[in-house]
């Protein structure tokens, strides 16, 4: 250190002010141009009549009064996706949990158990969804199935007051391990201790469930139920290989609407739903945060 | 304990247990079994009735018909290209930034990790539209720089490497300082060698999510040279003309190297996946 205190001062200068800063300067450079700037920039066009070759024509809230009050197919799509959503949060999360708890029960082969169940969790939706649509075929193998039992063929994706039920039954299919997964984590991490001591108090296994396992679960649930809500409101790849919203409009769902408006150059209209889609999620992306921060 | 009340309730109740874990099983596994066995049919013999459960006669022209009639290996290239590029940018800048934001103090750290924090609430599709816009303001559509740009980082990867960062000892850091390391160095030499299982959650999950990704190639890419190999399947599957059985052998070459990589790296997978969940 003889050589010079001053460039190793420098240098402590350099490592202590400069190098966080190239550090983090792609991420955050990223983040506003890719990220921050273009929510803005979406915001701004949703105020405006916009198709993307003429210059934006401010109009204020335009586009949400008529979505709201003028577009059917909007709402229908609303709705659609809302249905979607509950068809899925109200089967999926709870099969996760069922396939997780017998998991949990010392079985042989469990690994090969979950692995079959996870197989579609990491399969693209676009895989999925077209062997789907060959499963729903008029002639297809679910059909046959049916026929060899007795049973009229069903026109699964053709029929509009049944196709949104085929699409979210794949999507259930499709997603559900990924629960069993987060479950299976959760329940191995209770500790035995607890049940044991229930046991010898006389609790039977009802007890046991309503009394240790779902208290210890209550944040895993949480999280599944919310990121599901999440995931499943942008609904678009399944819908968009099995019915193209069809037919119709009984699978169109909002984002599969916006994508539609993208294509037709109402570029303003379409940052309008994308902006009504973001206020839906915020409120779930609070109460997580709000949940995580009890925890 | 209660061993002696072990009886025949008991027995019944695990042969339960093992018949809805293997009538569950085959349900998750029939889909992908019918897409591979349909691949391997004659396309006369894909709705045949009753239904062929195994091919006959078995044929492998569909798997050679989707490389000389349409075009998988370039969509097969493009995926493994885009996917493992956006791979290795993740992890180095994902992972410097979090070091950064874990381990260095300097002026305004914790403001710009929070006010990135919130574009983990922000959905894609919402930025969707302006991104399109900057794309086709570059002349970047229909390039690899679109499919590659603005997904070299992001903020949930730079959240999650943090969370694995913050528990390196700051002595170790420290020690290696006073040995003469830079910061890049210390990155180097002691940071990253720390931080391989979060490392092989970061990866697994991009790679994932690159791999599957269909909504932002399919809006930034018009040209079949270009397309992922999720593009190029539902391209194909919406084609009237298209033939069933080329269409599930399309569905199976998509699948498989996702289901190897999964198959190999089992338990890494499913530690990146409960990490997001169990990790606060």
């Amino acid at each position: 250190m003889t050589v010079g205190s001053i460039t190793g001062h420098r240098k402590r200068r350099w490592g202590k002010y400069v190098m966080p800063y190239l550090f983090i300067a792609v991420p955050l450079l990223s983040f506003i141009i890719f990220v921050f700037i273009p929510m803005l920039v979406s915001f701004w066009w949703s105020l405006n009549d916009y198709s993307g070759i003429q210059p934006p024509r401010f109009i204020g809230f335009q586009n949400y009064i008529d979505l709201f009050t003028r577009d059917k197919y909007f709402l229908q799509a609303l709705r659609n996706t809302s249905i979607f959503v509950l068809l899925g949060m109200s089967i999926g999360p709870t099969l996760g949990l069922l396939t997780a708890i017998l998991l949990n029960q010392k079985v042989n082969f469990q690994a090969i158990f979950r692995t079959a169940y996870y197989l579609p969790v990491m399969t693209s939706l676009v895989v999925v969804s077209t062997i789907w649509v060959m499963l729903y075929n008029q002639n297809g193998l679910f059909n046959s199935i049916l026929h060899a039992i007795g049973i009229q063929p069903v026109r699964w994706l053709s029929n509009p007051s049944i196709a949104l039920v085929s699409v979210a039954i794949a999507s259930i299919w499709q997603g559900f391990g990924f629960e069993t997964v987060i479950f299976l984590a959760a329940l191995q991490s209770i500790p035995r201790e607890l049940y044991e001591a229930a046991m010898i108090d006389g609790a039977n296994g009802w007890q046991q469930f309503r009394y240790i396992t779902v208290p210890s679960l209550r944040f895993v649930i949480a999280f599944v139920y919310i990121y599901g809500i999440i995931g499943s409101y942008q609904v678009f790849d399944q819908v968009f290989v099995m019915t193209s919203g069809g037919p119709v409009h009984s699978t169109t769902t909002l984002v599969y609407y916006l994508f539609s408006k993208f294509q037709d150059l109402r570029l303003g209209y379409a940052s309008a739903i994308a902006y009504i889609l973001f206020a839906i999620l915020v409120v779930f992306s609070l109460i997580e945060l709000r949940l995580s921060r009890e925890k | 304990m209660n061993r002696h009340r072990t009886s025949t309730r008991d027995l019944f109740g695990r042969f339960g247990i093992y018949l809805v874990l293997i009538a569950s099983s085959i349900l998750m596994v029939i889909p992908f079994y019918w897409s591979v066995s349909t691949s391997l049919k004659l396309e006369q013999f894909v709705f045949a009735s009753p239904p062929q459960w195994w091919p006959s006669p078995l044929t492998f022209q569909n798997y050679i018909s989707v490389f000389t009639k349409i075009h998988f290996q370039t969509y097969f290239f493009n995926s493994v290209f885009v996917a493992l590029v956006t791979t290795f940018a993740h992890v180095f800048f994902d992972t410097l930034a979090a070091y950064a934001f874990a381990k260095l103090t300097f002026p305004g750290r914790d403001k710009i990790f929070f006010f990135m924090l919130l574009g983990l609430m922000v959905p894609f599709q919402v930025n969707l539209i302006p991104l399109y816009r900057i794309m086709s303001t570059l002349s970047w559509t229909n390039t690899y720089l679109a499919l590659i740009v603005p997904n070299l980082t992001g903020v949930f990867g730079i959240f999650l490497m943090r969370q694995y960062l913050i528990s390196i000892p700051n002595d170790l850091l420290d020690a290696a300082r006073i040995d003469g390391c830079g910061e890049f160095g210390v990155f180097r030499r002691v940071v990253l060698p720390l931080a391989v299982p979060g490392i092989a959650t970061l990866i697994i999950l991009t790679f994932m999510g690159t791999w599957n990704d269909f909504l932002w190639p399919r809006i930034v890419t018009s040209s079949e040279a270009l397309y992922t190999l999720p593009v190029g399947l539902a391209q194909l599957q919406m084609k009237n003309t298209s033939n069933e059985a080329q269409i599930m052998a399309g569905t199976v070459l998509t699948a498989l190297p996702m289901i190897l990589v999964f198959l190999f790296m089992q338990r890494q997978f499913i530690e990146g996946m409960t990490a997001g969940a169990l990790k606060e």
